[in-house]
């Protein structure tokens, strides 16, 4: 543990000097373009003694400049063009020399400060040939709004080129000509100014940033638009929000929970590293576009939070223009990126919290509370019990050895596992250049203790220059290395095991032979003792990733056209995965007592010799290439835009698997001759696709788009790749007309409002056959036939080719209504979508072939289905005194429906309602629905319906008693009724937020809300005892038992849940789906609390820290929901309760800006 | 500056130009693709098509998925709970069997053969390579249809690759079932082929020979001839068309045709067969090492082979004694009582396992391993016994102490120690490391564990290894009881004897069969010890149409267990177990000697019921309603 602090305290500091480094080679850029203010020599007052007498003026000038403190500015091609100057004299004054070339070249030199500039035609404020600077000296300091400095603002003297910028105090200092010039300060984002000197030789200034510069944008498409303008249904958060979210070891995608409307969210598993599920409008995966380039949920989820500037969701025809894969619309990342002209600020958070679980199924830590409930559920499940009632009376004793209780999941649990964060960055820029450098360490340990960890550096470096004055070029590397680490033990989850022995291991089982801890007790279900579970039993697990990319962008204005860009993008990953796998050999003992004849003994019962060792080397390489035309410009009232864009994609997956028998524990490597298993894989992906989009708007009022996608896949047949996915919209300002605001007279209770609407066709390959499947032949290695001893890779018929289909048409409906109210103070949206998929894989069923024909007729595209919902979203912000507040929240509704198949058979009307899927909402689940449970063995005798399909011989008071909806006196599949949702997504998502800030403190609060979905209590949560024996979980002691357990005659207690059985499957209670294990979940839950604090600035600035900030913040506090009963995070999705529940998390942090 | 607005458009340009066209960017070769000539050009390619189809062989019985050896009761299912369950609290048989393990409608793969079959022919390899992979194909595809029609009767003979026209009238695809007559003769032709084009050599096991098609031969005409005449006994399981049903007057001529295969095999014909007698000092240990040793085992005709690191399966893992067992894992199948007894005593007579003597009380035996002493060695080499050893391990199996008062004190758990015995001063073990425990899985439930196929070799219970250990589909054995079923059922019980004396001498016996011992029920007794958990036994039941005399959905009483032992009809509709107690009575004679109680399980709660329509596996509706030329199974 010791060493962990130490390795993370060397990290710290290694990216701190890092940065520190980065920093320092920054500023020495930024101050190179700084002028020397230093008062300049006349030319008259400095000597210079030449080379030469004659020669190209060229390299007189490079002489003097060579032995002067002048620089001189000129043309060097028209100065080529001169002939050669012969001087009198090599020796004189700078002037002398000058006056001489001018009478020679008819060239005018003016100097300002130690520049000369040489130009051929006479300035028009001087009458000399050889000019000579007035020299007055000017200097001052140029802030912003905010008294903020402002540093490389252009300040130059008007009509001439003369100029500097202003240092990193935002001071500069000039020498003019006259008293009377003018001075012009500009920067980006602001309003130039042209100040007179009117004889001052100090002259502060204040400049006010452009409100038209600044207006609000949002990143779409390729590209940004101004929020006002968009007119498909996006929905953006930044980072601010976003990033209040401190969960530990998580994704990026866990903080999106509530977020944004139409978002649907759930996380099944919490583990440290893992994400969370969301979807947009319940569509299905999305694709996920990280600054300008297609990829997938796991780069996306493993980018560092702090380093996002923004997250767009396209959920309509907007997303149409990433045409082939935007099906599902496409959530659009933006890493931050330094603002021209911006002072260079480094900021660093750091954040420490410590975890527990929020739910986990609950189990009975007392021996005697187990036995009791082991000797009811024997005598119900078979009629007696092997414990006695002697043996019950030493289990409540509780001190003999085999009756003592161990709690299990004390053991194997560690609350308040410690999560870090630190993020630190920089960023800044002058009107050139600008930068962000970031460097993240995310580390966690799982609630399983400090063997179960998750860690990753990122590191980001985004620059764009712009090099001349029409080129612009950008390089964006970013990459992480991840890795994750656990002992080595059976199953495939490693996690699987630990979290399962909390269920299964009984109270009186123990760890430890006779309690030594050199001794692993020989539990007889070994895998699960969790003191097994470890390196030095267990073996190891180390799966590391690392994943580099460069994104290079360039953009030119081309000369000639006001307006038109040329762009390109090239970007380049590479990630490499290793995962290493050791599971160890291992011996369990049974502790003998010593006797008369034999000495105490630890003997080896149990245990496993299966030593496994595998190793997994994955490469993937993805490349995507941009390169484009990009077209806007103003006419009036009019703005027009255009982008026409070809893009290509490229992937390549290979990947070995080796696997080994090894000799022993201890080494590492993997010999040739131990191994018994090696894979070897390579595929390609490959995807093109051109762009074309539209852009039209009148007076800020009325906006039209379209837009166009033609894409390629090199899935489909030769003949099947090409698709065009079109998509238009269209919006309307109101607020804008004439008629509203004279209605409105000025008013502010309707600031904004648009009406907009889209429709777009977007597209999917994700169709279910494999890239291939166009090709007839053979399969090469396709099983292993031992022939008499010698192995055989077996080659396979491909079957018949499959080259009829293509991708499916997803046609998306979108209109909607953005609103502002009471002077922008309340904002809101709404809106409604319908999605129609066609072309969906299905078969034909009015020609059905024979099966004996040894193939089937290929899938077409002939199935629909349709998506709809919509969402509302609502925002106020304001403030009472010194109090500011924001409250926001949002609804959205997503479901999907089936449309029809091509010609569907049914067999009968009953398979037709159950079966038919035409026209019918989907993710419908089926089951029983109970109506009781029975009361007393007379009811049972007597009950009419055979509930368990065995005469109700199996039946006990308590069982359940389903509803016999055919009333054919029989419970089977045909009593069967839609009884809940899908396990899917919830139908349902919403969130709250608020934010409130007063003085240095600031408070926020998000809830999410989710509904719709059903989550059905299986195995351990239904059964005590289950799987050979395992442990009760707490909830089912509230089960229907006999007063007393050993006296079948004795009077039944009523429980809440049917009475427990040992160990049986097949009971009829609960080997059925029913609405009484199933229940339609709803859970409102608390995110995020955070609360905060910002020592005031005098006080920071003392000691040169800009702001600094504490705060503390609470992830996932609680929850509201309807499955408390069994324990669980409402989240999870395993029947059994078993997945790794999401972290509550308890963090203090500090962020500093520098 | 313009210089780099220069370098940059020329940097563009070249770019742009330097690009693959869109049809070469996106055409991206595949890696594991062969086309239909390469296959078919090169010797070793068409070999590898060859390969994959003896890969994919079928068999309802299949080592890598052990569920399907659980036949009925000879075994109790304890793997896990919900298997458990769904074999023994069922009463009904569903016409798919559990885990739908009686079905098959592969004509994906009777496709692929007959691509194989018709691509071959204009192959460039040598003509007797081609002759013998031809031969081989067609020996694969006449097996695959023997293992149909022994679930479903006649079924559809394809024996051309079809192609849909897409003309919208696949009516000229529909091919109706054959007869079930029509099915056995084709195997039996195709056999009496096969024999003079395959290689009469017995060292080839695992590829096809002329010693497997005669194999073939023999075991689809003794079926053919026994459903002929036995299947008179259930008229209503028969179809009017004949693809359930063979006439009667069939029979004599199927068991000539078996016989006559059988004693080519026997006189060495195909080369030299014999029974397996590599240990005739451990007789038990010889049949063991008949399954597990397939270095020149010259028992084996034809066999599924396997070999570590290539192609391995995982029998071993789940059925190892779960005491020592190389993983955390094991005693999935456990051996019921019902086999166990079943197997004869040396002198020729059955006998329940001596429990009690004549007057009812317990019989103290010194060894665990006496109560089973001058049995049939085939039952040693079947069952782990308790008292004896796997990979020279013991197994320690008993459910508890029997105290002076009669009194048991037991266990919950594997080994379990108790320091509460009375009468002793230290804590007494008082259950077995292996069981067995009625309520758990993965023990000896019944008493006993599974040997048959299970792997001696190290390693073999590890997940990372496994076990490389051959499925047998012919064995010499099985020739001779072939022969001698044949020779009985054409009224030659003497010539029968002969066969069967030859099987039963290798398991001990040294008091020979006459012709007047040889009996039907003989006949049936001998196949099921011999063959047990090979899947035969199912197999049986069905063509000499017993099964549903012998699960007739009554439970198995104590009494009706331990009588008529022997009768192929016995009912066996439960599995029972034999559990050993250890006498603790340090003050009596009988101290730390065994006794054994007959239980049965209590997890058993249904009697299993063989409806009529099980004797012929389901065709589902999905394969009938592609087919309207298909007939229904009867009962269905």
């Amino acid at each position: 543990m010791k060493n962990k602090i130490i390795h993370q305290l060397y990290n710290i500091m290694k990216y701190t000097m890092l940065i520190v480094a980065i920093n320092s080679i920054c500023l020495n850029l930024l101050l190179a373009n700084d002028t020397n203010a230093q008062k300049a020599q006349s030319t008259k007052e400095v000597a210079v003694a030449l080379d030469s007498y004659e020669g190209k003026l060229s390299s007189i000038l490079r002489d003097i400049e060579s032995k002067t403190h002048y620089k001189f500015a000129f043309n060097g091609k028209d100065i080529k063009k001169l002939r050669n100057v012969k001087l009198s004299n090599n020796n004189g004054s700078v002037y002398d020399i000058l006056y001489e070339v001018s009478k020679q070249t008819e060239l005018y030199f003016k100097q300002v400060n130690n520049t000369i500039s040489v130009s051929f035609t006479q300035p028009v404020d001087s009458n000399f040939r050889v000019d000579e600077a007035l020299d007055v000296p000017i200097s001052g300091r140029v802030v912003d709004k905010a008294g903020e400095s402002l540093i490389g603002v252009t300040v130059v003297i008007k009509n001439t080129t003369i100029g500097t910028t202003t240092d990193i105090d935002g001071f500069y200092s000039l020498n003019v000509n006259s008293p009377t010039d003018t001075l012009t300060f500009s920067f980006i984002g602001h309003t130039t100014q042209e100040i007179p000197l009117q004889n001052r030789s100090e002259l502060n200034v204040t400049l006010l940033e452009d409100i038209l510069a600044l207006e609000e944008v949002i990143v779409t498409a390729y590209g940004t638009q101004k929020k006002e303008s968009i007119t498909g249904a996006i929905s953006t958060i930044d980072n601010e929000d976003f990033g209040r979210v401190k969960g530990g070891g998580t994704s990026v995608s866990t903080g999106l929970a509530g977020k944004l409307p139409g978002v649907a969210f759930r996380q099944r598993d919490g583990r440290p590293g893992a994400g969370a599920s969301i979807q947009i409008r319940n569509m299905g995966n999305p694709l996920y576009v990280i600054d300008g380039i297609q990829q997938d949920e796991k780069q996306f989820n493993r980018l560092a939070a702090a380093d996002i500037e923004s997250i767009s969701i396209l959920k309509d025809g907007s997303a149409a223009i990433y045409g082939v894969r935007a099906a599902n619309g496409v959530v659009v990342v933006t890493t931050k990126r330094g603002k021209k002209g911006s002072q260079n600020v480094v900021n660093i958070d750091i954040n420490r919290g410590f975890q527990s679980w929020v739910a986990f199924p609950k189990v009975t830590n007392s021996s005697y509370e187990w036995a009791l409930q082991k000797v009811q559920a024997d005598v119900n499940g078979f009629g007696s019990s092997n414990i006695t009632p002697e043996d019950l009376a030493k289990y409540q004793e509780g001190t003999e050895r085999g009756f003592q209780s161990f709690d299990w999941t004390d053991f194997i649990l560690n609350k308040n596992s410690p999560t870090t964060q630190i993020n630190i960055s920089t960023s800044g820029g002058t009107d050139k250049i600008n930068y962000y450098f970031a460097g993240n360490r995310n580390y966690s340990n799982s609630v399983l203790g400090d063997e179960f960890d998750y860690g990753r550096y990122n590191i980001i470096s985004n620059i764009d220059a712009q090099i001349s004055d029409r080129l612009k070029v950008g390089l964006g590397i970013n990459g992480y290395s991840e890795t994750t680490e656990n002992p080595g033990i059976p199953g495939g989850d490693d996690y699987w095991l630990p979290k399962y022995a909390i269920l299964r291991n009984l109270p009186w089982e123990r760890p430890y032979a006779n309690d030594n801890p050199n001794f692993l007790n020989d539990i007889k279900h070994n895998e699960t003792n969790w003191a097994y579970n470890n390196f030095g039993l267990g073996g190891y697990l180390r799966d590391n990733r690392k994943f580099a990319q460069a994104n290079a962008t360039a953009e030119y204005e081309i000369p000639g056209v006001e307006g038109l860009t040329a762009r390109g993008l090239y970007s380049l990953s590479n990630e490499e995965r290793q995962l290493d796998v050791h599971e160890y050999t291992y011996d369990a003992y049974t502790y003998f007592e010593a006797t008369d004849t034999q000495d105490e003994e630890y003997r080896v019962t149990g245990g496993s010799s299966n030593p496994w060792r595998q190793r997994n080397v994955d490469k993937i390489q993805k490349i995507n290439t941009q390169i484009g035309l990009n077209y806007s410009n103003v006419f009036g009232e009019h703005e027009v835009g255009a982008l026409f864009l070809a893009e290509r994609f490229e992937e390549r997956f290979r990947g070995t698997f080796v696997r080994s028998v090894p000799k022993t524990n201890i080494l590492p490597l993997i010999y040739f001759n131990d191994v018994v298993d090696y894979n070897d894989q390579d595929n390609e992906i490959a995807r093109l696709g051109y762009i074309l989009r539209l852009n039209y708007s009148y007076a800020n009022k009325y906006y039209l788009e379209f837009s166009g996608r033609r894409d390629a896949s090199w899935k489909f047949a030769p003949g099947k790749r090409v698709g065009y996915f079109p998509s238009t919209s269209v919006g309307w300002r109101i607020t804008e007309e004439e008629f509203m605001k004279s209605f409105l007279e000025g008013s502010n209770i309707l600031t904004n409002m648009k009406i907009r609407a889209s429709f777009g066709v977007l597209g999917d390959d994700d169709i279910g056959i494999g890239p291939y499947d166009y090709l007839a032949g053979y399969n090469y290695n396709r099983g292993t036939a031992i022939l008499n001893g010698d192995p055989v890779v077996g080659t396979q018929d491909k079957g018949n080719p499959i080259d009829n289909l293509t991708w499916f048409k997803s046609k998306i409906f979108n209109i909607g209504a953005d609103f502002a109210l009471f002077n922008d103070r309340l904002t809101g949206s709404i809106d409604y979508f319908n999605r129609t998929r066609t072309g969906l894989r299905g078969r034909k069923f009015d020609i059905v072939v024979p099966s004996e024909l040894g193939y089937s007729l290929p899938d077409e595209n002939v199935e629909s289905d349709k998506q709809f919902g919509g969402e509302f979203s609502l925002a106020y912000s304001g403030k009472i005194n010194e109090i500011t507040f924001e409250v926001g929240g949002n609804l959205s509704y997503a479901r999907s429906k089936f449309l029809s198949s091509y010609n569907p058979i049914f067999f009968n009307s009953w398979d037709e309602y159950r079966s038919s899927r035409e026209n019918r909402l989907q993710n419908i689940q089926w089951g029983y629905q109970v109506i009781g449970q029975f009361a007393d063995q007379d009811q049972i005798n007597n009950y009419p319906v055979d509930v368990d399909g065995q005469g109700n011989k199996t039946l006990l008071p308590g069982d359940l008693i389903y509803q016999d909806v055919n009333g054919d006196n029989q419970i089977n599949g045909f009593d069967e009724r839609p009884i809940g949702h899908g396990t899917n997504l919830p139908i349902i998502n919403g969130g709250l937020s608020f934010t409130l800030g007063w003085k240095g403190f600031d408070f926020a609060m998000d809830f999410s809300l989710s509904s719709g979905y059903s989550f059905t209590a299986e195995n351990e949560l239904s059964r005590a005892f289950r799987a050979n024996g395992g442990n009760i979980a707490l909830h089912l002691m509230d089960a229907w038992h006999r007063e007393d357990p050993y006296d079948l005659d004795s009077r039944w207690i009523p429980g809440y849940f049917p009475p427990n059985r040992f160990n049986q499957g097949g009971l009829s209670s609960v080997n059925k789906r029913s609405d009484f294990w199933l229940t339609n979940v709803t859970a409102l839950r608390a995110r995020t609390l955070q609360i905060g604090y910002t020592i005031p600035a005098e006080i920071s600035e003392r000691v040169k820290i800009r702001q600094a900030r504490i705060y503390f913040n609470g992830y996932n506090l609680f929850s509201l929901h309807n499955v408390k009963r069994y324990n669980i995070d409402p989240e999870v999705g395993d029947t059994n309760g078993l997945q790794y529940p999401q972290h509550r998390v308890l963090s203090m942090g500090v962020s500093l800006t520098l | 500056m313009k210089n780099i607005n220069i370098i940059f458009l020329t940097i563009l340009i070249s770019f742009i130009s330097s690009c693959e066209s869109d049809t070469d960017f996106l055409d991206r070769p595949p890696v594991e693709v062969i086309s239909t000539e390469q296959a078919f050009t090169d010797q070793n390619q068409v070999l590898s098509i060859l390969a994959n189809l003896y890969d994919r062989q079928f068999s309802v019985y299949r080592l890598n998925d052990w569920q399907s050896f659980s036949d009925f009761n000879e075994v109790f299912v304890s793997s896990n709970d919900n298997l458990t369950a769904r074999w023994h609290t069922n009463n009904t048989w569903p016409f798919g069997g559990i885990n739908n393990y009686w079905t098959t409608w592969d004509y994906t793969y009777i496709r692929e053969l007959n691509l194989f079959l018709e691509r071959i022919v204009d192959s460039p390899i040598p003509d007797n390579v081609k002759s013998t992979f031809t031969a081989e194909a067609r020996f694969l595809r006449a097996l695959y249809y023997l293992e149909m029609a022994k679930l479903y009767g006649g079924v559809p003979i394809i024996l051309e690759s079809q192609t849909y026209d897409f003309s919208g009238d696949p009516s000229y695809l529909q091919v109706p079932r054959s007869t079930e007559e029509e099915i056995y003769d084709f195997v039996i032709s195709e056999a009496e082929d096969l024999k003079s084009l395959l290689p009469a050599n017995p060292e080839s096991k695992s590829r096809a020979s002329m010693g497997a098609a005669l194999a073939m031969q023999a075991q689809a005409a003794v079926y053919a001839g026994s459903l002929a005449k036995y299947g008179a006994n259930t008229p209503s399981v028969s179809l009017p068309a004949g693809e359930i049903g063979i006439p009667a007057s069939r029979a004599d001529a199927y068991y000539t045709t078996a016989l006559n295969a059988a004693t080519e095999v026997i006189n060495g014909s195909a080369g030299t067969y014999a029974l397996y007698k590599k240990n005739p000092g451990n007789l038990q240990e010889n049949f063991a090492a008949l399954f597990y040793d397939s270095d020149a085992n010259p028992e084996i005709i034809f066999m599924e082979e396997y070999k570590l690191k290539f192609r391995t399966h995982g029998f071993t893992i789940v059925n190892q004694p779960r005491f020592g067992a190389e993983e955390e894992e094991g005693g999935a199948l456990v051996p019921s009582l019902n086999l166990v007894q079943s197997f004869e005593l040396l002198d020729n007579t059955f006998a329940p396992l001596a429990t009690v003597d004549g007057s009812g009380d317990p019989i103290y035996y010194d060894n665990q391993e006496d109560i089973f002493a001058n049995r049939d060695a085939r039952l040693g080499g079947t069952v782990i016994l308790p008292g004896s050893s796997f990979k020279s391990r013991p197994v320690d199996i008993f459910a508890g102490l029997q105290l002076s008062d009669g009194s048991v004190i037991a266990g919950d758990e594997r080994g379990q120690l108790r320091d509460d015995v009375p009468g002793a001063t230290e804590a007494q073990q008082v259950v077995g490391f292996d069981g067995p425990i009625g309520s758990r899985i993965q023990n000896a439930v019944t008493g006993f564990y599974t040997r048959k196929y299970l792997d001696p070799a190290p390693g073999s219970g590890r997940r990372g290894t496994q076990s490389e250990v051959s499925r047998i589909q012919f064995r010499y054995a099985e020739i001779l009881l072939i022969a001698a079923e044949a020779s009985f059922e054409l009224g030659d019980p003497a010539a029968a004897a002969g066969f069967m004396n030859q099987v039963r001498e290798r398991a001990g016996f040294t008091i020979p069969l006459v012709a007047g011992d040889i009996t039907f029920d003989r006949i049936v007794h001998e196949r099921r010890v011999e063959f047990a958990l090979e899947g035969q036994y199912f197999m049986d039941l069905k063509r000499f149409r017993i099964a549903h005399q012998i699960f007739d959905g009554t439970p198995v009483t104590l009494n009706g267990l331990k009588s008529d032992i022997g009768l192929a009809t016995k009912r066996s509709t439960q599995p029972w177990g034999l559990w050993p107690y250890k006498i603790f009575d340090p003050a009596s004679p009988n101290h730390g000697k065994w006794i054994y109680k007959e239980v049965l399980s209590n997890r058993v709660t249904g009697a299993d019921n063989w409806q009529l329509g099980n004797y012929y596996s389901i065709i589902n509706n999905d394969i009938l309603n592609n087919n309207p030329k298909l007939t229904r199974q009867p009962n269905q």
